[in-house]
């Protein structure tokens, strides 16, 4: 899937991190766990929380894979993953709801719905059950960063353009592009701001021609929620 | 043991230990967190209670806890002040016929014996030594789990509020039912009307959605307005929200179920709860 999977020299935190946030956004790239974005994204807030939680989600399965693979059939490996994000999600859910119980009557439902993300398990799978603790880490930083910032871009689009509004403030007068807060304008917005990423980096490209190849795009794959 | 049926009890062997493990975890979690959050859920109550009976210095609240007791076949009701520690309250004691077995004084801070099983709170405003309000708890079953409710009601049972606790219904579908526009449909009917009320697919004339999102904001002037176009919706059923009748209907039911039976018990409780009320 990646060209950080290859054999050579070990990649850095920052690699990692950058890897997940841009060359393999969750969003953007992999086209995963789109249907959440595309359902919790009419606001900035909204976006933010959800991001917030599946970081932490991503972070702690990751490691926690990596720690006890060596325990798990390789037969049952996936159910296994399950239970481990399950765990975290009720965990994280039962902490929210007894410490931020503001914050839970709004992500509630919400935090409930990512033990069925596929972007968690298809890095569990791909790189949590292949790689030592440390890289682990910082790919699940990563890409729990790049599901945040993909979902922080998402909301305040469809906020700005769809409400007239930033993180609940009132900016422009009226609803410019109500139909973007529906759940089509979610497709739409996702579809644009792709379209403005693969813009960006083929403009990046084209600008260090000649040197080393960029990792392809690699978008498709397994889809999922 | 031939190879293939090891390699099956050592899967299951696998999953089994998983499982324990996730399980074990969480159940640290749960007794950890528990506590606060039913503290937080408490809170929560309170201030729901406290707004939708419009409680000022003038007002008191009593609150009635219903049981069973299921070996003596007995209703079992016991009030006492609200949110205020220490006071004594009133322990009043039915047959399942409706037939008064006792009345008496209960000390404050009397435990619940573990066989009695809790059927459900009323809230009651106390105003110049009359019941002046009412917030009722009911239950309803929407459409993947429990529907949590307060409903509120004035002296004479007309509804004064609705409000959704607790839910877990579909956010952007179910979970509408919770938001203040169609829980303002339930306003300023009478007990009656209630007792009738049917619920309905057609779409919510575009005026009377407006006022609802005006008087859950409560908007100056929105009550009039309400009230001028209520005259017209009162005989109407309730509009259910788009693509969510089941959970429309599920709250509608529960308000229904829940004002008939708490005018029964109220006609029964109150003139035993002595002082109280």
């Amino acid at each position: 899937m990646t060209t950080l999977l290859h054999p050579g020299p070990a990649p850095t935190p920052r690699q990692l991190i950058l890897n997940g946030i841009f060359a393999e956004n969750p969003v953007f790239r992999l086209a995963l766990s789109l249907c959440p974005a595309v359902a919790v994204t009419t606001s900035v807030l909204n976006g933010l929380l959800l991001g917030v939680a599946v970081l932490a989600v991503q972070v702690l399965s990751s490691v926690t894979v990596t720690l006890v693979r060596g325990l798990i059939h390789p037969r049952v490996r996936i159910p296994v993953y399950t239970i481990i994000i399950a765990v975290w999600v009720s965990a994280i859910d039962m902490a929210l709801a007894a410490f931020f119980p503001a914050l839970y009557a709004q992500v509630g439902l919400y935090v409930k719905l990512i033990v069925a993300f596929a972007i968690i398990i298809s890095r569990l799978e791909v790189f949590a059950s292949r790689q030592p603790l440390v890289p682990s880490f910082f790919d699940g930083l990563g890409m729990g960063l790049g599901f945040l910032l993909a979902l922080l871009a998402i909301g305040a689009f469809r906020e700005l353009l769809g409400s007239g509004s930033f993180a609940g403030h009132a900016i422009a007068p009226g609803k410019p592009l109500l139909f973007l807060t529906l759940p089509a304008g979610g497709f739409f917005s996702i579809a644009i701001l792709m379209a403005f990423f693969n813009w960006i980096e083929a403009r990046a490209r084209r600008g260090r021609e000649g040197s080393a190849p960029a990792p392809r795009a690699a978008a498709g794959g397994t889809h999922g929620v | 043991m031939k190879p293939v049926s090891r390699e099956v009890v050592r899967i299951a062997a696998s999953m089994t230990v998983a499982c324990a493990a996730g399980a074990a975890i969480l159940g640290v979690v749960y007794v950890a967190t528990d506590r606060y959050r039913e503290a937080s859920a408490l809170r929560t109550e309170r201030e729901a209670v406290a707004t939708m009976l419009g409680i000022d210095s003038t007002t008191t609240v009593v609150e009635v806890r219903q049981y069973l007791e299921p070996a003596r076949r007995e209703v079992i009701y016991r009030a006492a002040p609200f949110g205020v520690p220490g006071a004594e309250g009133r322990e009043v004691v039915f047959g399942l016929d409706g037939a008064l077995v006792g009345a008496h004084a209960l000390p404050a801070g009397e435990p619940v014996a573990k066989t009695l099983e809790p059927l459900g709170r009323v809230f009651v405003a106390i105003r110049d030594g009359r019941a002046a309000g009412f917030v009722v708890e009911g239950e309803a079953r929407g459409y993947k789990n429990f529907i949590r409710f307060f409903v509120a009601l004035r002296g004479d049972f007309e509804v004064a509020g609705v409000r959704v606790i607790q839910h877990e219904e579909d956010p952007g579908l179910g979970a509408e039912v919770a938001t203040g526009w169609f829980d303002g449909q339930y306003v300023g009917r009478s007990a009656e009307e209630v007792a009738r009320l049917e619920v309905t697919r057609d779409p919510m004339p575009e005026d009377w959605r407006a006022a609802l999102v005006a008087l859950s904001r409560r908007a100056p002037g929105s009550g009039a307005v309400h009230d001028s176009l209520l005259a017209r919706e009162r005989a109407k059923p309730i509009y259910a929200v788009t693509g969510a009748t089941i959970s429309s209907r599920a709250v509608t039911d529960g308000v229904r179920v829940t004002v008939e039976h708490f005018r029964r018990r109220w006609a029964l409780l109150a003139p035993h709860l002595g002082g109280m009320a």
